[in-house]
């Protein structure tokens, strides 16, 4: 018979404790909050540590940058892709070396090579990159890298590069330039006469 | 706002009874029916939220006209709503068609009936029975055979089990629920809700409301064996062995979908609205206010006892999210061998109680 009430007392002491418990979570919900609403809030960006130094480690696969005005529009990198993801379009500049501030072209590189031609469209489909880094080593301007790491200084790592819209997962890195000023720079096609 | 006083009011106009008394019915149906409706819609974003907190979440978010307009997930219980009305109502091919599509409606009568007799306030109360309590205890039980035959026409075993659980557990736990509101009944002399809670005016022990938990002993347990047996009997978490999800699916509901299973929802939330309303009504002063006198009248009495039946709700929800199923054999071990024997010695302890102290 002792033992019966001494059971229901046990139960009841920790039923209480249980309810206690929850209680004390319900109530500090805003301190204890585990749910982060992704788009709208995101973690901070992590410290990178990988076990070497970032400057000396010698890449790290994160995502393809290209600095155009270091650009001479030499195809490499789109043949040197394995998967195909890197597209150039070029037009042959008027005058080799000269800027054209119309398209906010600039005529000499950062190693002081005369441009050309003019970057049209340079776009990498990042839903395809395979991260192989294998674009990088053939530029001869080396105006193609992965961010971060020992690049750290040209471009900062992202911290993610998730889009709404799987287009927006084509990166244009080419200036904008309308038809027209497409057209102004290509010379008239001379007229075939059969 | 009774039906009798309606159809005083229809007899003034015209000798038409049985229109009278359709338009009656009707008239004071349709706002039972948006209790019902409102009270599962409020519940069903409470539960969310409360069980988010309470597990470190923060619930639903957003769905607000656009995708992330809404704010606190306001608008989440009228989405799941359009969901289950527009979703498709599957009937088993090997089911018993008749039996399960009546299943949610009987279910849902019980609910409804129950619904009518409680006192809201002074005077919002559909059907102001002279036995009340009784009435209210006895519709009850009509759930149970609609959960049987849900279970039974289902033709699925989780379903069977889960409504053979379900009926056990519902017959069972009904004796220790009437024992314990037998208390109140012999205080107060009477079996008339509204009478129950006028006999709970006044000042008990100086400071504290004359409500019935706090009369004597004796009634504050009888108040916690019947809200316990009220959980049990509304098939809520510590007791759903009955559709127990990890066991049987859904139980008795595996089948439904769409319509049907709303309906059960809904007569699910309605139940625990009545068996709170009866708590509240036989021990915790129905409508009076907390501080006797102050706030006592009108209006008020109408938010006291919403109030009381919400802080009730919310205590069913705290538990529901804290403990962990009861196994079969201690489900039966609580009600026959602890409940039941303690309810006796209330019946008892009151009967003394009243003999010494009036």
């Amino acid at each position: 018979m002792a033992k019966y009430f001494a059971n229901i007392y046990d139960t009841v002491n920790t039923l209480w404790k249980g309810m206690r418990i929850t209680w004390r979570h319900m109530i500090n919900i805003k301190r204890d909050n585990v749910t982060l609403q992704y788009p709208e809030e995101r973690w901070p960006q992590p410290e990178r540590n990988i076990g070497f130094e970032h400057a000396d480690y010698n890449v790290i696969r994160s995502r393809l940058h290209v600095d155009i005005d270091d650009c001479i529009g030499c195809l490499k990198c789109e043949r040197a892709c394995p998967v195909d993801c890197i597209k150039i379009d070029t037009i042959k500049a008027p005058n080799r070396g000269e800027d054209i501030p119309e398209i906010k072209h600039t005529g000499t590189t950062s190693n002081d090579t005369r441009k050309a031609l003019v970057v049209s469209r340079f776009t990498i489909d990042l839903s395809e990159c395979c991260y192989c880094n294998l674009c990088v080593y053939p530029c001869p301007e080396e105006c193609i890298f992965m961010v971060g790491g020992p690049n750290n200084a040209k471009h900062n790592i992202d911290y993610e590069f998730s889009e709404f819209d799987r287009n927006d997962l084509i990166y244009q890195f080419a200036k904008s330039i309308t038809k027209e000023q497409k057209e102004s720079l290509q010379p008239p096609k001379p007229k075939v006469e059969a | 706002m009774t039906v009798d006083m309606l159809m005083d009011w229809f007899a003034t106009l015209g000798d038409f009874p049985v229109l009278a008394f359709i338009l009656a019915v009707v008239i004071s149906g349709i706002p039972l029916f948006l209790v019902m409706a409102l009270n599962a819609m409020v519940a069903v974003y409470v539960e969310r939220k409360v069980s988010a907190f309470m597990m470190d979440r923060i619930g639903p978010m957003g769905q607000g006209p656009g995708l992330h307009a809404g704010k606190w997930g306001l608008l989440q219980t009228v989405a799941d709503a359009i969901k289950l009305l527009v979703k498709e109502d599957t009937v088993p091919e090997s089911s018993d068609k008749i039996l399960f599509k009546m299943a949610p409606f009987i279910i849902f009568i019980g609910a409804f009936l129950g619904l009518a007799a409680v006192p809201f306030s002074q005077t919002l109360q559909v059907v102001d029975f002279n036995v009340g309590v009784f009435y209210i205890i006895a519709v009850g039980s009509i759930g149970v055979i609609g959960i049987v035959m849900a279970g039974w026409a289902s033709n699925n075993k989780w379903s069977l089990y889960g409504a053979m659980r379900s009926a056990a557990q519902i017959i069972s736990y009904e004796i220790p629920a009437g024992l314990s509101i037998i208390v109140p009944i012999m205080m107060a002399g009477t079996l008339n809700l509204q009478e129950l809670i006028h006999y709970q005016s006044g000042t008990v022990w100086g400071i504290l409301p004359n409500w019935i938990i706090f009369n004597n002993p004796f009634s504050f347990i009888a108040f916690f064996i019947f809200f316990i047996s009220a959980i049990a009997e509304t098939n809520r978490t510590p007791f759903d062995i009955p559709e127990a999800e990890s066991e049987l699916v859904a139980g008795w509901m595996t089948e439904y979908s769409g319509f049907r299973w709303a309906i059960f929802f809904l007569s699910e939330y309605a139940n625990m609205l009545i068996v709170s309303g009866l708590a509240v009504a036989g021990f915790l002063g129905g409508w009076r206010s907390p501080i006797p006198g102050l706030f006592d009248s009108g209006a008020w009495g109408l938010f006291w006892f919403m109030g009381k039946i919400a802080s009730l709700i919310f205590v069913m929800m705290w538990v529901r999210w804290t403990f962990p199923r009861l196994r079969v054999d201690q489900l039966m071990h609580v009600c026959w061998k602890v409940f039941i024997p303690i309810a006796m010695i209330n019946i008892f302890g009151v009967g003394i109680w009243k003999l010494i102290f009036g």
